[in-house]
């Protein structure tokens, strides 16, 4: 045991990104989170079938995607007129009156953002299963790290009722049916970060390239 | 389930908690992954995921401070120019920030006032002057409570996205209240500003790196108890003599 404990003593298996303390678990255990002693930052959360769930999840955000997109959220009228308000042509409408850098940081924190995160993920759980996809989904993870904080669906969310309740003594407001699928479309792109566990991803590849090498 | 912590202790004589840079290794910031580095503190890429792996972030305190300095300075039109108009019946005259919020309170919305607010006024103004006081902290000497300054860093780097809420509802409203003399909404050049202050401050946040603030306090901890031992050495020496 001692000698065990000897060894074990030298290898080290992570170091905390928040504070550097070397730390000899790599992994926490499933359904738990791993903290950080020295910091309490959370170093691993590891969801149950986390692999599973993501490709379920993200596959539904695509696919609420589309009536999201192109169904009306919300619908305003004064006496006989009316105005409707869809993800695209609020950005159109900005780009139009020539605000170029503010149409296109709506359209990428909107659309693009949480779009391009349920592709890489839908992505990475199902690519993850041929050795052929092995470099490409390395490449999709860093990508997803990079574009997490830029997805911002619930930040646009609260943006819609904020709007829904200024105007509302103005005009006649109605919801779109398009603002149900925002929603749902929202609430499941937030358990899918949830779910996501990259941790998870790494160790399926490092599984198969030591079962080849075996 | 906590993992071994400060190892350091046990490993002999050491005081300080054994961190990575101090065996040449670094933990990869995009998949975690422990690295060893090269020596002579180069950066290399991950063998796992392939990003580049420094140590620390390379600049990461001149980064910082001048993207910093760049929204502070970009808060100002960001406040004084409008941010939209809306014109109803004929009649409005441009609003900026301040008096969007104002409005809202005065017509008794004050929840909706309140979260507006604390938006797209309190999170940029709380997010640079936290980002400051972290920066000061470390390039000063000035007392450093490590546990306090990563709650401040973890709420600074948390809460900038929610300033962008002002931004998608003018972009909301400019397309759903578009019907011409009767009422219509268009922005102004303040959201231009103002966009650029949450990329500016949400980048800032991501370039700082906290592991500097351990370093930072790991280096006055480890000159105190050098103090101490030298002070106690020295009356060791002295104390024969004076008997």
């Amino acid at each position: 045991m001692d000698q065990g404990q000897h060894r074990r003593r030298k290898t080290w298996q992570r170091a905390c990104h928040e504070c550097d303390l070397l730390l000899l678990d790599a992994v926490a255990p499933p359904g738990q989170k791993l903290v950080c002693p020295r910091c309490n930052a959370t170093l691993h959360r590891n969801p149950k079938n986390s692999v599973h769930y993501t490709a379920a999840l993200s596959l539904t955000g695509l696919l609420l995607f589309v009536p999201a997109a192109t169904l009306p959220l919300l619908h305003f009228s004064i006496f006989a007129f009316g105005g409707e308000n869809t993800l695209f042509n609020g950005v159109m409408s900005l780009f139009d009156a020539g605000y170029y850098w503010l149409s296109s940081l709506v359209l990428f924190c909107s659309v693009i953002a949480p779009l391009a995160k349920f592709l890489l993920l839908t992505f990475i759980c199902w690519g993850s299963a041929w050795a052929l996809l092995d470099r490409p989904v390395g490449l999709a993870v860093r990508w997803y790290q990079h574009l997490k904080e830029w997805g911002m669906l619930d930040v646009y969310m609260l943006g819609v009722l904020v709007a829904l309740v200024k105007m509302s003594d103005l005009g006649k407001m109605e919801v779109g049916p398009g603002l149900y699928c925002f929603a749902a479309m929202m609430l499941v792109a937030n358990l899918t970060t949830l779910s996501f566990d990259q941790e998870s991803i790494w160790s399926r590849m490092a599984r198969r390239a030591s079962g080849k090498v075996a | 389930m906590v993992a071994d912590g400060a190892p350091g202790q046990r490993e002999g004589g050491m005081k300080l908690p054994l961190k990575a840079r101090a065996r040449g290794m670094s933990c990869c910031l995009v998949c975690h992954q422990l690295v060893t580095m090269p020596a002579g503190g180069d950066p290399r890429h991950c063998p796992r995921c392939g990003a580049r792996v420094h140590t620390r972030i390379d600049g990461s305190l001149m980064v910082t401070w001048a993207l910093v300095i760049t929204g502070t300075l970009l808060l100002l039109p960001a406040n004084i120019l409008p941010v939209m108009t809306v014109i109803y019946l004929g009649s409005g005259e441009p609003s900026t920030i301040i008096s969007g919020v104002m409005q809202l309170y005065h017509a008794g919305l004050w929840g909706i006032a309140l979260i507006v607010f604390v938006a797209s006024i309190a999170v940029p103004v709380m997010k640079l002057l936290g980002l400051i006081i972290l920066l000061i902290q470390i390039q000063l000497r000035v007392p450093l409570i490590p546990l306090q300054a990563m709650k401040l860093y973890r709420v600074v780097s948390g809460i900038g996205r929610w300033s962008l809420l002002d931004l998608f509802m003018i972009s909301i409203l400019v397309a759903l209240v578009d019907m011409g003399a009767i009422a219509q909404v268009t922005a102004g050049p303040g959201s231009t500003a103002f966009a650029t202050v949450v990329v500016v401050t949400m980048t800032a946040a991501r370039s700082f790196d906290p592991r500097l603030i351990w370093d930072a306090y790991d280096e006055r901890r480890a000159a105190v108890h050098e103090e101490r031992d030298t002070r106690a050495q020295e009356q060791q020496r002295g104390a024969p003599g004076n008997a």
